[in-house]
C-alpha cells in the first residue's frame, strides 16, 4: 500500500466515534450489546439481534481468520487507483461467527492468503490523525 | 396453491434501443419501450390506468435526476397520454424486478384497474461532481462505507467476488462452472438479434483469458452494463385474450422474504435462506415445481448468482450446481435450458426484465430460433439470493 494521502478516511459520528478514537489509541473495540451479548459491527443505534438500544464498546482479541479475500484489478476505486492490482480480505473476528471486517493485504502475500488462515490486527496511520485498523497473516 | 394463478397475464413486451452510446436520455428510452409494448399488445396508451416501476439507480452516487437517472412513476405520468382516470400506481425498491408485477398482478386482481404498464429503466452512470464547493485532502467515507471505503472495499464486483471465492472453498468448485455459464448465455445471445453480444461468439479460451475485474471474476463473469428500457403489459386473463398477442399466464410469483444475518457486507451464507425462501413460495404459489420448468431464465448480474439460484430453487441440491451446469444441460437443447436469450452476461444489463420477457416470450412462441418448442411453463428469477429477489411463473395456458 504505497500512496495512503488519496484513500478515502472514515468520517466518524457520534455512533462510531468511540471505534475511530480507540483505534487512534491501537485498541480494537466492537459494540456488544449489554443485553443478549450480541456483538455488532458496523456499529449501530440497535441491536441487530434483539433491538435493545444499550450498546457499550467492549475491546475485542485482535485475532480471527480470513474469511474470505478477493484481489481488486479495476482502477477505479477512489484513493485506490494506484494500488491495483491489491487484496481485501474479510476477516472472520473470534469473538463471534460471522463477526466481520474489511483490511488490505501487501500484494506480495498473496501466496499465503486462504480462507482459514489465522489473522491479527494491527493499525494503520491515515492522513488527518486517523488509524485504521489493519489484519496480517500470523 | 395461490387463488391468483392464471388470473393475469403478460401481453405485451417492449423493448427501447439496449446501447452503450445512447444518442438520448433514460427518459426517451423509457418511453420508447412502454409505446412498444402498447404497440406489441395492440393496447392505445388511454387504456393504461395502472403503472408500476422498480425505479433504483444501479449503485449508489448515480445521480437521482427524475428522466436521467431513474424514471419514476411521476415521470412517466407526465409523459405519456395515459386514461385520464389513471387508478392505481406503485413505485418499489424491496425484493427485485418481479416485485413491481407482483403489485400489478394484486391490484388487477383487486380490481383497482385493468391495464397495468410495468417498466424498469437503467443506466450507465457516470462520474458526477459532487459539488459542495472546494474540498482538499482525501475523500471522506461516512455510514457503513466508513468501514469499508478506506480499505477499497466498497464495490458491489467485490462483494460477489468475496461470495464467490468462498462457495469454491466450501464445495470444490472451480472457474469451469462460471465458464460453462458464461459460454452458454453467449451461444444463446447469438441466436438474439436483441443482444448486445449477438454478433460476437465467445470460446472456452476468451472466457479463460479475459481480464480480471476482482479474482476470482473476471470480465466475463459481469453484466454488460447498458442503456434501456424494458416495459411490459399486465391485464387480467381475460383482458389480455382479447389483445393482439398471445397472453403468458402468471402462474406464480415469491418474493426473497428471510433475514439476512450478516452485517457489514452480503455473504454466501446468507444466500440459501433467502433464495429458497423466494422459492419455496414460487413452486407453492403455482403448484409446479422445478422439474415442472421447460426453462429457467435466473439472474446473472454477476455469473455466479445463476449457480446460487438453480440451487437455492432445487434445480439441484446446494453445492452441486458446479457438476450440475457441465455436459450441455443447461443448453437450449439441454435438460433444463438456463438463460436462453444470453442473460444479462450477454443480452445486457436489465435487472432481471430481460429474464422475464425472455420467459413470456417462450411460452408463447415468441423466441424466434431459441424457441424451446412447446415450452409451457418458464419460471424468470432476479435478485442475487443473499441481496434480494423476486420471480415468476408463466405458463402456456391458464
Amino acid at each position: 500500500m504505497s500512496d495512503t494521502s488519496k484513500k478515502p478516511v472514515p468520517a466518524a459520528d457520534d455512533l462510531s466515534r468511540p471505534f475511530w478514537t480507540a483505534a487512534h489509541d491501537r485498541r480494537l473495540v466492537v459494540q456488544r450489546c449489554a443485553a443478549c451479548g450480541y456483538y455488532n459491527h458496523p456499529p449501530r443505534p440497535f441491536c441487530d439481534a434483539c433491538l435493545a438500544q444499550e450498546l457499550p464498546f467492549e475491546p475485542v482479541s485482535g485475532r480471527g481468520t480470513v474469511y474470505s479475500f478477493t484481489v481488486m484489478h479495476q482502477r477505479d476505486v477512489a484513493g485506490f487507483e494506484r494500488d491495483a492490482p491489491f487484496i481485501n480480505i474479510v476477516v472472520e473476528l473470534a469473538e463471534q461467527p460471522r463477526l466481520l471486517m474489511v483490511s488490505n493485504l501487501p500484494i506480495a502475500e498473496r501466496p499465503k492468503v486462504t480462507i482459514g488462515a489465522p489473522v491479527e490486527v494491527y493499525f494503520e496511520d491515515r492522513d488527518d490523525g486517523i488509524s485504521v485498523p489493519q489484519f496480517r497473516i500470523i | 396453491m395461490w387463488q391468483g394463478r392464471g388470473k393475469t397475464a403478460i401481453a405485451g413486451i417492449g423493448y427501447s434501443e439496449i446501447t452503450r452510446k445512447p444518442l438520448k436520455p433514460l427518459g426517451l428510452l423509457a418511453i420508447d419501450a412502454c409505446r412498444a409494448a402498447l404497440a406489441d399488445a395492440g393496447l392505445d396508451a388511454a387504456r393504461i390506468d395502472g403503472l408500476a416501476t422498480y425505479p433504483e439507480s444501479p449503485f449508489a452516487g448515480a445521480g437521482n435526476r427524475d428522466g436521467e437517472d431513474v424514471v419514476s412513476v411521476n415521470w412517466i405520468m407526465n409523459h405519456l397520454a395515459l386514461a385520464p382516470d389513471l387508478r392505481w400506481y406503485a413505485q418499489i425498491e424491496t425484493g427485485m424486478i418481479a416485485s413491481p408485477i407482483i403489485e400489478a398482478i394484486n391490484a388487477l386482481l383487486a380490481g383497482a384497474c385493468d391495464y397495468v404498464l410495468v417498466w424498469r429503466a437503467l443506466h450507465r452512470p457516470r462520474p458526477r461532481a459532487t459539488g459542495g464547493g472546494a474540498h482538499s485532502g482525501p475523500p471522506r467515507a461516512s455510514g457503513d462505507a466508513q468501514f469499508l471505503a478506506p480499505y477499497g472495499a466498497s464495490s458491489i464486483v467485490q462483494t460477489h467476488a468475496l461470495a464467490w471465492q468462498r462457495y469454491m472453498h466450501r464445495y470444490g468448485a472451480t472457474r469451469d462452472a462460471l465458464a460453462a455459464l458464461a459460454l452458454n448465455s453467449r451461444r444463446n445471445a447469438n441466436l438474439n438479434p436483441r443482444a448486445f453480444f449477438f454478433k460476437e461468439p465467445m470460446t472456452r479460451d476468451d472466457y479463460f483469458n479475459s481480464r480480471w475485474i476482482a479474482e476470482p471474476l473476471c470480465l466475463f463473469d459481469c453484466d454488460v452494463p447498458v442503456d434501456g428500457c424494458v416495459a411490459l403489459i399486465i391485464t387480467t386473463a381475460q383482458r389480455a385474450r382479447d389483445l393482439s398477442r398471445p397472453p403468458a399466464y402468471i402462474a406464480g410469483c415469491g418474493q426473497n422474504t428471510a433475514s439476512r444475518r450478516t452485517l457489514l457486507y452480503y455473504t454466501l451464507d446468507d444466500y440459501m435462506a433467502c433464495g429458497s425462501s423466494l422459492a419455496n413460495k414460487l413452486w407453492r404459489s403455482a403448484g409446479l415445481g422445478p422439474r415442472d420448468m421447460d426453462a429457467a431464465q435466473l439472474y446473472d448480474g454477476f455469473n455466479p448468482s445463476t449457480l446460487y439460484w438453480l440451487e437455492a430453487a432445487g434445480f439441484c441440491a446446494e453445492g452441486e450446481g458446479a457438476a450440475f451446469v457441465r455436459d450441455g444441460r443447461i443448453a437450449l437443447e439441454g435438460e433444463l435450458p438456463v438463460n436462453t436469450f444470453g442473460g444479462s452476461l450477454s443480452e445486457g444489463r436489465m435487472h432481471g426484465m430481460g429474464h422475464i420477457a425472455e420467459a413470456v416470450r417462450q411460452v408463447t412462441d415468441r423466441a424466434g430460433q431459441r424457441q424451446i418448442p412447446g415450452a409451457a411453463a418458464v419460471c424468470a428469477i432476479d435478485g442475487s439470493p443473499m441481496l434480494r429477489g423476486s420471480g415468476l411463473i408463466v405458463t402456456r395456458d391458464p
